[in-house]
Protein backbone atom coordinates (compact mmCIF):
# COMPACT_ATOMS: atom_id res chain seq x y z
CA UNK A 1 0.00 0.00 0.00
CA UNK A 2 2.82 2.30 0.88
CA UNK A 3 4.48 1.70 -2.47
CA UNK A 4 1.34 2.90 -4.58
CA UNK A 5 1.12 6.05 -1.81
CA UNK A 6 4.45 7.19 -2.35
CA UNK A 7 4.17 6.72 -6.18
CA UNK A 8 0.84 8.80 -5.89
CA UNK A 9 2.21 11.45 -3.64
CA UNK A 10 5.66 12.02 -5.79
CA UNK A 11 3.18 12.10 -8.91
CA UNK A 12 1.11 14.71 -7.08
CA UNK A 13 4.10 16.49 -6.78
CA UNK A 14 5.08 15.98 -10.21
CA UNK A 15 1.62 17.41 -11.66
CA UNK A 16 2.30 20.78 -10.06
CA UNK A 17 5.39 20.95 -12.04
CA UNK A 18 3.77 19.62 -14.41
CA UNK A 19 1.17 22.79 -14.82
CA UNK A 20 4.27 24.90 -13.99
CA UNK A 21 6.10 23.95 -17.50
CA UNK A 22 3.11 24.03 -19.00
CA UNK A 23 1.90 27.48 -18.19
CA UNK A 24 5.29 29.06 -19.25
CA UNK A 25 6.63 26.47 -21.84
CA UNK A 26 3.18 25.13 -23.73
CA UNK A 27 0.60 28.62 -22.62
CA UNK A 28 3.05 31.16 -22.81
CA UNK A 29 5.52 29.86 -25.25
CA UNK A 30 8.63 30.58 -22.74
CA UNK A 31 10.57 27.31 -23.66
CA UNK A 32 11.98 26.99 -20.45
CA UNK A 33 14.95 24.13 -19.87
CA UNK A 34 15.13 25.30 -16.39
CA UNK A 35 12.41 24.72 -13.97
CA UNK A 36 13.69 21.95 -12.08
CA UNK A 37 16.52 24.83 -10.71
CA UNK A 38 13.44 26.62 -9.35
CA UNK A 39 11.78 23.24 -7.97
CA UNK A 40 15.53 22.85 -6.34
CA UNK A 41 15.31 26.05 -4.95
CA UNK A 42 12.10 25.63 -3.12
CA UNK A 43 13.16 22.52 -1.92
CA UNK A 44 16.10 23.62 -0.35
CA UNK A 45 14.45 26.65 1.09
CA UNK A 46 11.84 24.74 2.73
CA UNK A 47 14.84 22.29 3.88
CA UNK A 48 16.80 25.65 5.08
CA UNK A 49 13.76 27.21 7.11
CA UNK A 50 12.34 24.28 9.02
CA UNK A 51 15.69 23.30 9.69
CA UNK A 52 16.97 26.54 11.23
CA UNK A 53 18.56 27.24 14.93
CA UNK A 54 15.08 28.40 15.08
CA UNK A 55 12.84 26.79 12.50
CA UNK A 56 9.60 28.03 11.07
CA UNK A 57 7.10 25.28 10.38
CA UNK A 58 5.93 23.47 7.28
CA UNK A 59 2.97 26.30 5.99
CA UNK A 60 5.02 29.47 6.96
CA UNK A 61 8.07 27.95 5.43
CA UNK A 62 6.27 27.03 2.16
CA UNK A 63 4.82 30.34 1.52
CA UNK A 64 8.03 32.01 2.13
CA UNK A 65 9.84 29.57 -0.81
CA UNK A 66 6.84 29.94 -3.04
CA UNK A 67 7.27 33.44 -2.75
CA UNK A 68 11.00 33.63 -3.41
CA UNK A 69 10.54 30.90 -6.17
CA UNK A 70 7.85 33.75 -7.62
CA UNK A 71 10.86 36.34 -7.68
CA UNK A 72 13.13 33.84 -8.94
CA UNK A 73 11.37 32.12 -11.69
CA UNK A 74 10.11 36.28 -12.88
CA UNK A 75 14.21 36.76 -12.93
CA UNK A 76 15.20 34.06 -14.85
CA UNK A 77 12.45 34.23 -17.30
CA UNK A 78 13.50 38.18 -18.02
CA UNK A 79 15.99 37.25 -20.96
CA UNK A 80 12.70 35.71 -22.28
CA UNK A 81 11.53 39.24 -22.90
CA UNK A 82 14.07 40.48 -24.52
CA UNK A 83 15.30 37.53 -26.60
CA UNK A 84 13.37 35.65 -28.03
CA UNK A 85 13.02 31.66 -29.02
CA UNK A 86 15.71 29.62 -29.62
CA UNK A 87 18.59 32.40 -28.13
CA UNK A 88 16.13 31.79 -24.59
CA UNK A 89 16.58 27.89 -24.66
CA UNK A 90 20.40 28.73 -24.56
CA UNK A 91 20.18 30.97 -21.92
CA UNK A 92 18.04 29.45 -19.65
CA UNK A 93 20.02 26.35 -20.16
CA UNK A 94 23.15 28.25 -18.85
CA UNK A 95 20.53 29.36 -15.64
CA UNK A 96 20.28 25.56 -15.18
CA UNK A 97 23.99 24.66 -15.23
CA UNK A 98 24.37 27.37 -12.85
CA UNK A 99 21.90 25.98 -10.59
CA UNK A 100 23.35 22.74 -10.34
CA UNK A 101 26.56 24.02 -9.59
CA UNK A 102 25.51 26.53 -6.94
CA UNK A 103 23.44 22.96 -5.46
CA UNK A 104 26.57 20.81 -5.68
CA UNK A 105 29.02 23.12 -4.43
CA UNK A 106 27.54 25.10 -1.90
CA UNK A 107 28.25 22.71 1.26
CA UNK A 108 26.88 24.58 4.32
CA UNK A 109 23.71 26.11 2.15
CA UNK A 110 22.88 22.73 0.52
CA UNK A 111 24.91 20.04 1.88
CA UNK A 112 26.59 19.69 -1.45
CA UNK A 113 26.99 16.60 -3.74
CA UNK A 114 26.01 14.61 -0.22
CA UNK A 115 22.69 16.01 0.03
CA UNK A 116 20.69 17.48 2.84
CA UNK A 117 19.41 14.80 5.11
CA UNK A 118 16.87 15.05 8.03
CA UNK A 119 14.34 17.50 6.89
CA UNK A 120 11.53 17.10 9.35
CA UNK A 121 8.14 16.34 8.26
CA UNK A 122 5.46 18.65 8.05
CA UNK A 123 2.60 19.82 9.51
CA UNK A 124 -0.64 21.78 8.95
CA UNK A 125 -1.42 24.48 11.93
CA UNK A 126 -0.26 21.94 14.36
CA UNK A 127 -1.45 18.34 12.83
CA UNK A 128 1.10 16.32 11.59
CA UNK A 129 2.00 14.52 8.57
CA UNK A 130 3.50 11.83 9.62
CA UNK A 131 2.10 8.57 7.46
CA UNK A 132 2.11 8.45 3.90
CA UNK A 133 -1.57 8.15 3.77
CA UNK A 134 -1.81 11.51 5.42
CA UNK A 135 1.00 12.45 2.73
CA UNK A 136 -1.30 11.98 0.17
CA UNK A 137 -4.27 14.01 1.57
CA UNK A 138 -1.39 16.79 1.67
CA UNK A 139 -0.44 16.52 -1.81
CA UNK A 140 -3.66 15.50 -3.07
CA UNK A 141 -4.84 18.98 -1.54
CA UNK A 142 -2.50 21.05 -2.78
CA UNK A 143 -2.46 19.25 -6.49
CA UNK A 144 -6.37 19.94 -6.33
CA UNK A 145 -5.61 23.85 -5.55
CA UNK A 146 -3.06 24.49 -8.22
CA UNK A 147 -4.98 22.66 -10.75
CA UNK A 148 -8.33 24.31 -10.26
CA UNK A 149 -6.37 28.05 -10.29
CA UNK A 150 -4.74 26.26 -13.87
CA UNK A 151 -7.99 25.53 -14.87
CA UNK A 152 -9.93 29.28 -13.80
CA UNK A 153 -6.88 31.16 -15.44
CA UNK A 154 -7.16 29.18 -18.66
CA UNK A 155 -10.80 29.55 -19.13
CA UNK A 156 -10.55 33.49 -18.34
CA UNK A 157 -9.11 36.26 -20.01
CA UNK A 158 -5.57 35.83 -19.29
CA UNK A 159 -5.72 32.25 -20.74
CA UNK A 160 -6.65 33.48 -24.14
CA UNK A 161 -4.12 36.75 -23.46
CA UNK A 162 -0.69 34.23 -22.88
CA UNK A 163 -2.28 31.66 -25.67
CA UNK A 164 -2.08 34.71 -27.94
CA UNK A 165 1.12 35.79 -27.06
CA UNK A 166 2.50 32.64 -27.86
CA UNK A 167 1.23 33.25 -31.22
CA UNK A 168 2.06 36.61 -31.96
CA UNK A 169 3.49 39.09 -29.36
CA UNK A 170 3.54 41.88 -32.01
CA UNK A 171 -0.25 41.52 -32.87
CA UNK A 172 -1.17 41.35 -28.97
CA UNK A 173 0.72 45.02 -28.18
CA UNK A 174 -0.80 45.94 -31.54
CA UNK A 175 -4.35 44.86 -29.88
CA UNK A 176 -3.52 47.39 -26.97
CA UNK A 177 -2.26 44.86 -24.35
CA UNK A 178 0.84 44.94 -22.48
CA UNK A 179 2.86 41.83 -23.30
CA UNK A 180 5.11 42.03 -20.70
CA UNK A 181 3.11 42.24 -17.77
CA UNK A 182 0.99 39.08 -19.28
CA UNK A 183 4.36 37.08 -19.78
CA UNK A 184 5.77 38.38 -15.74
CA UNK A 185 2.32 37.14 -14.44
CA UNK A 186 2.90 33.12 -16.22
CA UNK A 187 6.39 33.30 -14.96
CA UNK A 188 5.08 34.34 -11.30
CA UNK A 189 2.56 31.37 -10.90
CA UNK A 190 4.73 28.77 -12.91
CA UNK A 191 7.53 29.86 -9.96
CA UNK A 192 4.64 29.60 -7.27
CA UNK A 193 3.27 26.00 -8.71
CA UNK A 194 7.70 24.89 -9.12
CA UNK A 195 8.36 26.24 -5.27
CA UNK A 196 5.03 24.61 -3.93
CA UNK A 197 6.49 21.64 -5.51
CA UNK A 198 9.69 21.75 -3.77
CA UNK A 199 8.78 22.25 -0.61
CA UNK A 200 6.17 19.00 -0.54
CA UNK A 201 8.87 16.87 -2.39
CA UNK A 202 11.71 18.31 0.09
CA UNK A 203 9.57 17.46 3.11
CA UNK A 204 7.97 14.09 1.94
CA UNK A 205 11.52 12.14 0.63
CA UNK A 206 13.11 14.00 4.07
CA UNK A 207 16.23 14.10 2.31
CA UNK A 208 17.62 15.98 -1.10
CA UNK A 209 20.08 16.43 -2.83
CA UNK A 210 21.07 18.30 -6.78
CA UNK A 211 20.46 15.15 -8.65
CA UNK A 212 16.82 15.59 -8.19
CA UNK A 213 16.89 19.50 -9.38
CA UNK A 214 19.29 19.20 -12.63
CA UNK A 215 18.98 19.47 -16.62
CA UNK A 216 17.95 15.53 -16.51
CA UNK A 217 14.90 16.74 -13.88
CA UNK A 218 14.13 20.00 -16.72
CA UNK A 219 13.78 17.51 -19.21
CA UNK A 220 11.73 15.01 -17.67
CA UNK A 221 9.39 17.97 -16.96
CA UNK A 222 9.63 18.53 -20.63
CA UNK A 223 9.00 14.84 -21.46
CA UNK A 224 5.88 14.92 -19.31
CA UNK A 225 4.64 18.01 -21.11
CA UNK A 226 5.30 16.79 -24.48
CA UNK A 227 3.55 12.84 -23.49
CA UNK A 228 0.75 14.62 -21.52
CA UNK A 229 -0.37 17.08 -23.73
CA UNK A 230 0.76 21.02 -24.06
CA UNK A 231 -1.93 23.57 -23.10
CA UNK A 232 -4.32 21.44 -20.96
CA UNK A 233 -5.29 20.72 -17.72
CA UNK A 234 -5.78 16.82 -18.47
CA UNK A 235 -2.19 17.06 -20.28
CA UNK A 236 -0.21 17.92 -16.80
CA UNK A 237 -2.23 15.41 -14.83
CA UNK A 238 -1.35 12.40 -17.20
CA UNK A 239 2.05 13.08 -18.04
CA UNK A 240 3.61 12.87 -14.82
CA UNK A 241 1.25 9.75 -13.65
CA UNK A 242 2.43 8.10 -16.52
CA UNK A 243 5.99 9.19 -16.90
CA UNK A 244 6.16 8.20 -12.83
CA UNK A 245 4.76 4.96 -13.31
CA UNK A 246 7.92 3.50 -15.78
CA UNK A 247 10.80 3.42 -13.07
CA UNK A 248 8.01 1.52 -10.77
CA UNK A 249 7.11 -0.72 -13.52
CA UNK A 250 11.00 -1.33 -14.36
CA UNK A 251 11.26 -2.52 -10.86
CA UNK A 252 8.79 -5.40 -11.50
CA UNK A 253 10.97 -6.44 -14.53
CA UNK A 254 13.86 -8.82 -13.89
CA UNK A 255 16.64 -6.48 -14.37
CA UNK A 256 20.09 -5.19 -12.54
CA UNK A 257 19.45 -2.62 -10.67
CA UNK A 258 22.62 -0.88 -12.32
CA UNK A 259 20.57 -1.09 -15.78
CA UNK A 260 17.26 0.24 -13.93
CA UNK A 261 18.85 3.92 -14.15
CA UNK A 262 20.05 4.03 -17.99
CA UNK A 263 16.95 1.87 -19.69
CA UNK A 264 14.43 4.51 -17.58
CA UNK A 265 16.55 7.06 -19.29
CA UNK A 266 16.69 5.68 -22.59
CA UNK A 267 13.08 5.39 -22.28
CA UNK A 268 12.08 8.25 -21.72
CA UNK A 269 14.64 10.02 -24.91
CA UNK A 270 12.62 7.93 -26.77
CA UNK A 271 9.10 8.49 -25.69
CA UNK A 272 10.18 12.26 -26.08
CA UNK A 273 11.42 11.78 -29.62
CA UNK A 274 8.45 9.33 -30.87
CA UNK A 275 5.91 11.51 -29.25
CA UNK A 276 7.37 14.64 -31.11
CA UNK A 277 7.95 13.22 -34.49
CA UNK A 278 4.36 11.38 -34.63
CA UNK A 279 1.79 13.14 -32.03
CA UNK A 280 3.06 16.49 -31.09
CA UNK A 281 -0.46 17.02 -29.12
CA UNK A 282 0.76 14.38 -26.43
CA UNK A 283 -1.74 12.15 -25.01
CA UNK A 284 -4.63 14.69 -23.94
CA UNK A 285 -3.15 18.19 -25.41
CA UNK A 286 -2.43 20.22 -28.11
CA UNK A 287 0.60 20.36 -30.57
CA UNK A 288 3.52 22.12 -28.49
CA UNK B 1 -7.40 74.48 -34.64
CA UNK B 2 -5.39 71.67 -33.43
CA UNK B 3 -5.36 68.38 -36.71
CA UNK B 4 -7.15 65.61 -35.66
CA UNK B 5 -4.13 63.76 -36.81
CA UNK B 6 -1.13 65.45 -36.92
CA UNK B 7 2.57 63.82 -38.90
CA UNK B 8 5.40 66.36 -38.52
CA UNK B 9 8.58 66.03 -40.36
CA UNK B 10 9.40 62.20 -39.79
CA UNK B 11 12.58 60.89 -40.54
CA UNK B 12 13.32 57.38 -40.31
CA UNK B 13 16.66 55.32 -41.66
CA UNK B 14 17.06 51.76 -41.90
CA UNK B 15 20.89 51.33 -41.88
CA UNK B 16 21.93 53.80 -44.70
CA UNK B 17 18.32 53.83 -46.55
CA UNK B 18 16.00 56.80 -45.71
CA UNK B 19 12.74 55.18 -45.46
CA UNK B 20 11.10 58.84 -44.38
CA UNK B 21 12.03 62.63 -45.18
CA UNK B 22 11.08 64.59 -43.46
CA UNK B 23 7.58 63.26 -44.18
CA UNK B 24 4.68 65.66 -42.70
CA UNK B 25 0.43 65.48 -43.18
CA UNK B 26 -2.79 66.06 -41.62
CA UNK B 27 -5.72 63.94 -41.45
CA UNK B 28 -9.01 65.08 -41.00
CA UNK B 29 -11.83 64.08 -38.40
CA UNK B 30 -14.48 61.53 -40.02
CA UNK B 31 -13.09 60.94 -43.33
CA UNK B 32 -11.37 58.11 -45.08
CA UNK B 33 -7.86 59.14 -46.35
CA UNK B 34 -5.69 56.55 -48.45
CA UNK B 35 -1.88 56.67 -48.17
CA UNK B 36 -0.78 55.17 -51.90
CA UNK B 37 2.43 55.17 -53.53
CA UNK B 38 4.52 52.74 -54.61
CA UNK B 39 6.70 49.82 -53.59
CA UNK B 40 8.96 51.13 -50.67
CA UNK B 41 7.69 54.47 -50.55
CA UNK B 42 7.00 54.31 -47.17
CA UNK B 43 3.99 53.49 -46.11
CA UNK B 44 4.05 51.16 -43.94
CA UNK B 45 7.05 52.63 -42.01
CA UNK B 46 4.15 55.54 -41.68
CA UNK B 47 2.38 52.99 -39.86
CA UNK B 48 4.67 51.71 -37.36
CA UNK B 49 5.75 55.27 -36.18
CA UNK B 50 2.55 56.39 -35.95
CA UNK B 51 1.17 53.20 -33.66
CA UNK B 52 4.97 53.11 -32.18
CA UNK B 53 6.53 49.71 -33.49
CA UNK B 54 9.20 52.29 -34.72
CA UNK B 55 10.75 55.07 -33.29
CA UNK B 56 11.06 57.99 -35.79
CA UNK B 57 14.88 59.49 -35.69
CA UNK B 58 13.55 62.83 -36.15
CA UNK B 59 9.51 64.39 -36.30
CA UNK B 60 6.85 63.64 -34.02
CA UNK B 61 3.19 62.84 -34.53
CA UNK B 62 -0.16 64.04 -32.52
CA UNK B 63 -3.62 62.58 -31.85
CA UNK B 64 -5.93 65.52 -31.07
CA UNK B 65 -3.28 67.69 -30.11
CA UNK B 66 -1.65 65.15 -27.89
CA UNK B 67 1.91 64.18 -28.45
CA UNK B 68 2.59 60.52 -29.09
CA UNK B 69 6.33 60.71 -28.73
CA UNK B 70 7.87 57.95 -26.95
CA UNK B 71 4.30 56.18 -26.30
CA UNK B 72 4.73 52.32 -26.42
CA UNK B 73 2.16 50.65 -28.89
CA UNK B 74 -0.37 49.53 -26.31
CA UNK B 75 -1.01 53.32 -24.43
CA UNK B 76 -0.97 54.37 -28.65
CA UNK B 77 -4.26 51.95 -28.86
CA UNK B 78 -5.85 53.35 -25.17
CA UNK B 79 -5.04 56.75 -26.95
CA UNK B 80 -7.55 55.62 -29.43
CA UNK B 81 -5.16 54.89 -32.49
CA UNK B 82 -5.77 50.87 -33.60
CA UNK B 83 -3.69 49.63 -37.17
CA UNK B 84 -4.28 45.80 -38.81
CA UNK B 85 -0.87 44.90 -40.52
CA UNK B 86 -0.41 43.92 -44.20
CA UNK B 87 0.37 39.97 -43.15
CA UNK B 88 -2.63 40.48 -40.98
CA UNK B 89 -0.90 38.53 -37.87
CA UNK B 90 -4.18 36.99 -36.55
CA UNK B 91 -3.83 34.36 -33.93
CA UNK B 92 -4.58 31.38 -36.14
CA UNK B 93 -4.83 28.80 -33.34
CA UNK B 94 -7.64 30.76 -31.92
CA UNK B 95 -11.14 30.75 -32.35
CA UNK B 96 -12.61 34.18 -34.55
CA UNK B 97 -14.16 35.47 -30.98
CA UNK B 98 -10.92 34.89 -29.03
CA UNK B 99 -9.21 36.71 -31.58
CA UNK B 100 -11.97 40.03 -30.87
CA UNK B 101 -11.86 39.22 -27.41
CA UNK B 102 -8.05 39.85 -27.15
CA UNK B 103 -8.47 43.10 -28.81
CA UNK B 104 -11.08 44.25 -26.20
CA UNK B 105 -9.75 46.65 -23.38
CA UNK B 106 -10.19 46.81 -19.37
CA UNK B 107 -11.48 42.87 -19.38
CA UNK B 108 -11.26 41.48 -15.28
CA UNK B 109 -9.93 37.96 -15.22
CA UNK B 110 -6.87 39.28 -17.37
CA UNK B 111 -4.63 39.41 -14.26
CA UNK B 112 -4.08 35.56 -12.87
CA UNK B 113 -4.88 36.69 -10.20
CA UNK B 114 -8.37 37.91 -9.98
CA UNK B 115 -9.17 34.96 -12.41
CA UNK B 116 -8.28 32.62 -9.39
CA UNK B 117 -9.92 34.48 -6.43
CA UNK B 118 -13.52 35.94 -7.96
CA UNK B 119 -14.02 33.16 -10.65
CA UNK B 120 -17.65 33.86 -10.28
CA UNK B 121 -17.54 38.13 -11.71
CA UNK B 122 -14.58 36.57 -14.08
CA UNK B 123 -17.15 34.17 -15.90
CA UNK B 124 -19.51 36.80 -15.89
CA UNK B 125 -17.78 39.55 -17.25
CA UNK B 126 -16.76 37.58 -19.94
CA UNK B 127 -20.13 36.20 -20.85
CA UNK B 128 -20.79 39.99 -21.30
CA UNK B 129 -17.77 40.23 -22.94
CA UNK B 130 -18.46 37.11 -25.61
CA UNK B 131 -22.31 39.26 -26.34
CA UNK B 132 -20.42 42.39 -27.30
CA UNK B 133 -17.54 40.80 -29.12
CA UNK B 134 -20.54 38.62 -31.41
CA UNK B 135 -21.91 41.67 -31.64
CA UNK B 136 -18.67 43.13 -33.27
CA UNK B 137 -18.48 40.24 -35.73
CA UNK B 138 -22.49 40.79 -37.05
CA UNK B 139 -20.67 43.69 -37.79
CA UNK B 140 -18.48 42.47 -40.06
CA UNK B 141 -20.64 40.01 -41.05
CA UNK B 142 -18.92 36.71 -39.51
CA UNK B 143 -21.14 36.08 -36.66
CA UNK B 144 -21.34 32.29 -38.78
CA UNK B 145 -17.90 31.79 -37.93
CA UNK B 146 -17.26 33.06 -34.64
CA UNK B 147 -16.64 29.40 -32.74
CA UNK B 148 -14.43 28.52 -36.20
CA UNK B 149 -10.39 28.38 -35.66
CA UNK B 150 -8.78 31.30 -37.59
CA UNK B 151 -6.79 28.51 -39.59
CA UNK B 152 -9.99 27.60 -41.08
CA UNK B 153 -11.28 30.93 -42.53
CA UNK B 154 -11.17 32.01 -45.98
CA UNK B 155 -8.10 34.81 -46.67
CA UNK B 156 -11.38 37.55 -47.05
CA UNK B 157 -12.96 36.36 -43.98
CA UNK B 158 -9.54 36.79 -41.86
CA UNK B 159 -9.67 40.17 -43.45
CA UNK B 160 -12.64 41.18 -42.29
CA UNK B 161 -11.69 39.69 -38.65
CA UNK B 162 -8.44 41.79 -38.93
CA UNK B 163 -10.82 44.81 -39.06
CA UNK B 164 -13.47 43.26 -36.27
CA UNK B 165 -10.12 42.79 -34.12
CA UNK B 166 -9.35 46.92 -34.07
CA UNK B 167 -12.90 47.47 -33.97
CA UNK B 168 -12.71 45.87 -30.42
CA UNK B 169 -9.93 48.08 -28.83
CA UNK B 170 -12.29 51.29 -29.09
CA UNK B 171 -10.36 52.96 -31.49
CA UNK B 172 -11.71 56.02 -33.24
CA UNK B 173 -8.78 56.17 -36.06
CA UNK B 174 -8.40 52.66 -37.54
CA UNK B 175 -4.92 52.77 -39.85
CA UNK B 176 -5.55 49.84 -42.34
CA UNK B 177 -3.00 47.93 -44.08
CA UNK B 178 -4.10 46.86 -47.67
CA UNK B 179 -7.32 45.52 -46.63
CA UNK B 180 -8.34 45.17 -49.95
CA UNK B 181 -5.45 43.10 -51.61
CA UNK B 182 -5.88 39.88 -52.54
CA UNK B 183 -9.38 39.96 -52.28
CA UNK B 184 -12.10 38.16 -55.01
CA UNK B 185 -14.59 40.52 -56.73
CA UNK B 186 -17.50 39.60 -53.92
CA UNK B 187 -15.24 40.22 -51.24
CA UNK B 188 -13.89 43.28 -52.07
CA UNK B 189 -17.33 44.66 -52.00
CA UNK B 190 -18.11 43.33 -48.64
CA UNK B 191 -14.31 45.02 -47.25
CA UNK B 192 -15.58 48.76 -49.15
CA UNK B 193 -19.39 48.69 -47.90
CA UNK B 194 -17.79 48.11 -44.61
CA UNK B 195 -15.38 50.92 -44.54
CA UNK B 196 -18.07 52.77 -45.53
CA UNK B 197 -20.71 52.05 -42.87
CA UNK B 198 -17.08 52.51 -40.56
CA UNK B 199 -16.91 56.18 -41.75
CA UNK B 200 -20.79 56.64 -41.10
CA UNK B 201 -20.19 55.97 -37.98
CA UNK B 202 -18.09 58.42 -36.86
CA UNK B 203 -14.43 56.54 -37.26
CA UNK B 204 -11.88 57.94 -38.91
CA UNK B 205 -9.84 55.92 -41.79
CA UNK B 206 -5.92 56.05 -42.81
CA UNK B 207 -5.39 53.06 -45.58
CA UNK B 208 -2.65 52.06 -47.32
CA UNK B 209 -4.27 50.46 -50.80
CA UNK B 210 -2.73 49.77 -54.12
CA UNK B 211 -5.65 49.16 -55.91
CA UNK B 212 -6.68 52.68 -57.97
CA UNK B 213 -10.47 51.63 -58.20
CA UNK B 214 -10.58 51.23 -54.24
CA UNK B 215 -8.86 54.13 -53.56
CA UNK B 216 -11.72 56.04 -55.93
CA UNK B 217 -14.40 54.40 -54.36
CA UNK B 218 -13.84 55.07 -50.91
CA UNK B 219 -11.48 57.25 -50.52
CA UNK B 220 -12.52 61.44 -49.19
CA UNK B 221 -8.89 62.62 -49.80
CA UNK B 222 -5.54 60.61 -50.97
CA UNK B 223 -1.84 60.92 -50.11
CA UNK B 224 0.51 60.36 -52.32
CA UNK B 225 4.12 58.74 -50.70
CA UNK B 226 7.24 58.76 -52.97
CA UNK B 227 10.36 58.19 -51.31
CA UNK B 228 9.61 58.48 -47.77
CA UNK B 229 8.12 61.85 -48.84
CA UNK B 230 4.33 63.69 -48.83
CA UNK B 231 4.31 64.14 -53.02
CA UNK B 232 0.72 65.22 -53.36
CA UNK B 233 -2.61 65.38 -51.60
CA UNK B 234 -5.80 65.44 -53.15
CA UNK B 235 -9.07 64.10 -53.91
CA UNK B 236 -8.38 60.66 -55.76
CA UNK B 237 -9.64 62.62 -59.10
CA UNK B 238 -6.99 65.15 -58.44
CA UNK B 239 -4.41 62.63 -57.80
CA UNK B 240 -5.50 59.90 -60.13
CA UNK B 241 -5.23 62.08 -63.11
CA UNK B 242 -1.98 63.59 -62.17
CA UNK B 243 0.35 62.35 -65.23
CA UNK B 244 3.56 62.75 -62.94
CA UNK B 245 2.17 60.83 -60.42
CA UNK B 246 0.87 57.90 -63.02
CA UNK B 247 4.12 58.09 -64.30
CA UNK B 248 6.36 57.31 -60.44
CA UNK B 249 2.93 55.20 -59.90
CA UNK B 250 3.27 52.87 -62.72
CA UNK B 251 6.27 53.98 -65.32
CA UNK B 252 8.35 54.46 -62.35
CA UNK B 253 8.63 51.00 -61.56
CA UNK B 254 8.91 49.65 -64.77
Amino acid sequence: MDFLFSYIVLAEIYVLLGLSTNLLVGIAGIFSVSQAAVFGVGAYLVAHFMMAADPLSFIPSLLIAAACCVALNILVTLPSLRVSGDYFVVTSFGIQLLATAVFTNWAEGTGGANGLPGIPPPDVFGWPIATTGQYVLLCTAFAGLGCIAFWLIMRAPFGRLVRAIREDETAVAAAGKNVLRAKVSAAALAGAFAGTAGGLYATFLSFIDPSSFDLDASILLLTMVVVGGARTLAGSIVGPFLLLALPQLLTLVEIPTTIAAAARQLIYGLLLIVFMLFRPQGLAGERL
Amino acid sequence: MTAYLNVDGLDHYFGGLRALQECSFTIEQGRITCLVGPNGAGKTTIFNVITGFLKPDQGRVAFRGRSLDGLRPQSIVHAGIARTFQNLRLFTDLTALDNVLVGMSGQFGEEPLGAIFRPVHTARAQARRRAEAMQTLEHVGLANRARDLVRNLSYGEQKLLTVARVLATGAELLLLDEPASGLSAGALDAIMSLLRRLQSEGKTLLVVEHNTRVVQQIADEVLFLHQGHLMAQGTPGQIISDPALAEIYFGGAL
